[in-house]
């Protein structure tokens, strides 16, 4: 990828050498044709291209088809089998297999009739409404959906680049990072600290360093149970506190120790190769086993399709999660701005499908149906004891994300052990529908 | 007035069309936007069966009545529930209701 002082000039050439070439009309079709589908004359009912097989992407992908079959659905994503974040926690406890976390594009093209291509998209190009793929073809489209996810800012900590990940890992995007850091767990020994680093907001699942961080402790406790786990957090308070701190004292007793910013627990150097991590006021931390998940963006191709504003996130339309900067270029997921709605990959399916819904609809010219968002996190403290946070999101009279007040809220802190163990068995069945919902998964 | 007239019967013999147009009807994209967070937690129709119950095909009242109980907190040991059924208005409650009977349970 080539960097470019600015967009337009290259969109202006690239267009004016495809018209040298092929003449107007050809360009059209040659462009289509790179799509490997028919050449689609005007009167179609569209094509979408979707970028990203997550959470977001498959849904978006399956729920345009189940909103209008005679669309033209393209799924880009660069990996045949998807890991998701979500109970990767688990497998880092030695509670589930990385089979059980996997998934695949089968449903989308063999029910769906959604094409899928396995390669990254490189660009986009939001006059010409064409998406540039590493495979050095071009899709065109009518509506384009980016289902990004996060990338890491290498540059935010320092000594924190993507070196220093082989050694220290985030394991905050699921696969390789996720096996690293379960052999680094593994080879640990009996008596030592394990380091995770948590950022500042706004980070991809608020609850999951500390569901990380619990079930980890879990592990620990059964195999080296002289072990400790430390939490070093950029912020002063975080998801489900409340609910953490009394499940880390009912299940793990003094295992796991939190500092939070103002106990100088914000990692501002780390020393990979060392296992060493230094916080703001220069204590140092030495680290039998160390993660860090650092500070994080919207995904490279939001950049570069100019979506992305300067907090390095995507600002969207509420009603459509169109983008507010580019028209017909629909953003959902983590790499969106959605607060009141978290980063997380329930919020992901749900902005999906309000995408979907609201694309289906103006390309058959209907008016756009009112969105409707919900989100639950269950976090699990060990693999029978969850707690959950929860809301319904609707649009208000100024066209914001609002979260129905009664319907936001967490597990009762004086509930009792039966309703932890319910919500811990309701995690894994909530893991088993959203899989099938979005991926078509039978777990 | 002879529009409404008009508007009036169609309606109605839409209605009395049978099972096939019930459904179209419970595929009305507005309410079918609303229900479709529902699959996240239940499967996509609401259709699969586990830890969570599937709530396809399960008959209308029952599933408004739940609901509504949910909503006030009548159900001892709920665990999510009563916080999402509280996201929504009696009205909308009974609309995702009919939507999920109106969906074959296979």
């Amino acid at each position: 990828m080539s960097s470019r002082d600015s967009k337009f000039p290259r969109i202006a050439t690239s267009r004016r050498d495809l018209l040298k070439v092929f003449g107007a009309g050809t360009a059209l079709a040659a462009t289509a044709g790179c799509a490997g589908t028919p050449f689609i004359s005007r009167g179609s009912a569209g094509r979408v291209v979707v970028v990203g097989g997550g959470f977001g992407g498959a849904t978006a992908a399956k729920y345009l088809k189940r909103g209008n079959p005679a669309l033209e659905v393209t799924l880009v994503e660069p990996n045949a089998t998807f890991y998701t974040c979500p109970f990767s926690n688990l497998h880092l406890a030695g509670e589930r297999a990385m089979s059980g976390i996997a998934h695949n594009y089968e449903e989308l093209k063999q029910v769906y009739g959604v094409r899928v291509i396995h390669t990254r998209a490189e660009d986009v190009d939001p006059v010409a409404k064409t998406v540039k793929l590493g495979n050095g073809n071009t899709l065109s489209y009518d509506k384009l959906v980016l289902s990004p996810g996060i990338d890491i800012r290498w540059d935010a900590l320092e000594g924190y680049d993507q070196a220093a990940a082989e050694h220290a890992p985030h394991a905050w995007q699921a696969g390789d990072q996720t096996r690293l850091l379960r052999r680094q767990l593994e080879a640990m020994e009996d008596g030592g600290t394990f380091i995770l680093s948590a950022p500042a907001n706004p980070f991809r699942c608020p609850p999951g360093p500390y569901e990380r961080a619990s079930l980890i402790a879990h592990y620990l406790g059964k195999h080296k149970p002289r072990s400790k786990v430390l939490i070093l957090d950029a912020k002063d308070n975080f998801s489900k506190q409340g609910l953490f701190m009394q499940g880390w004292r009912e299940n793990h007793g003094d295992r796991i120790e939190w500092v939070g910013l103002s106990g100088d627990g914000k990692v501002v150097r780390v020393d990979a190769a060392k296992r060493e991590v230094v916080t703001e006021f220069g204590t140092v931390h030495k680290a039998s086993v160390l993660n860090v998940v650092p500070p994080q963006k919207a995904g490279l191709i939001a950049h570069r399709a100019g979506v992305t504003d300067a907090s390095g996130w995507v600002p969207v339309n509420p009603q459509t999660f169109e983008s507010q900067r580019v028209k017909d270029i629909y953003v959902v997921g983590d790499a969106t701005v959605a607060a009141p709605m978290p980063k997380s990959g329930f919020a992901a399916n749900a902005q999906g499908k309000v995408a979907a819904a609201a694309i289906v609809a103006e390309l058959d010219g209907r008016s756009l149906p009112k969105p409707y968002w919900a989100n639950t996190c269950y976090s699990l403290i060990t693999p029978d004891y969850g707690i959950s946070v929860a809301a319904v999101y609707k649009l208000n009279e100024e066209g914001q994300i609002y979260a129905v007040p009664g319907s936001d809220g967490v597990s009762a802190l004086d509930a009792p052990l039966v309703t932890r163990r319910l919500e811990a068995e309701y995690a894994v069945g909530w893991y088993n529908a959203i899989s099938q919902d979005t991926w078509g998964t039978v777990l | 007035m002879l529009k409404s007239l008009t508007l009036t019967t169609i309606t109605s013999l839409i209605l009395l069309a049978g099972p096939a147009h019930a459904n179209d009807t419970a595929r009305d994209p507005q309410v079918a936007l609303m229900a479709a967070a529902c699959a996240n937690c239940h499967g996509t129709d609401g259709k699969l069966a586990g830890s969570i119950p599937a709530i396809a095909g399960r008959p209308a009242v029952a599933l408004e009545s739940q609901l509504l109980a949910f909503k006030q907190g009548e159900i001892p040991n709920t665990t999510v529930m009563d916080r999402i059924a509280r996201g929504y208005t009696d009205d909308e409650l009974k609309a995702l209701a009919h939507y999920f009977a109106n969906i074959p349970r296979n």
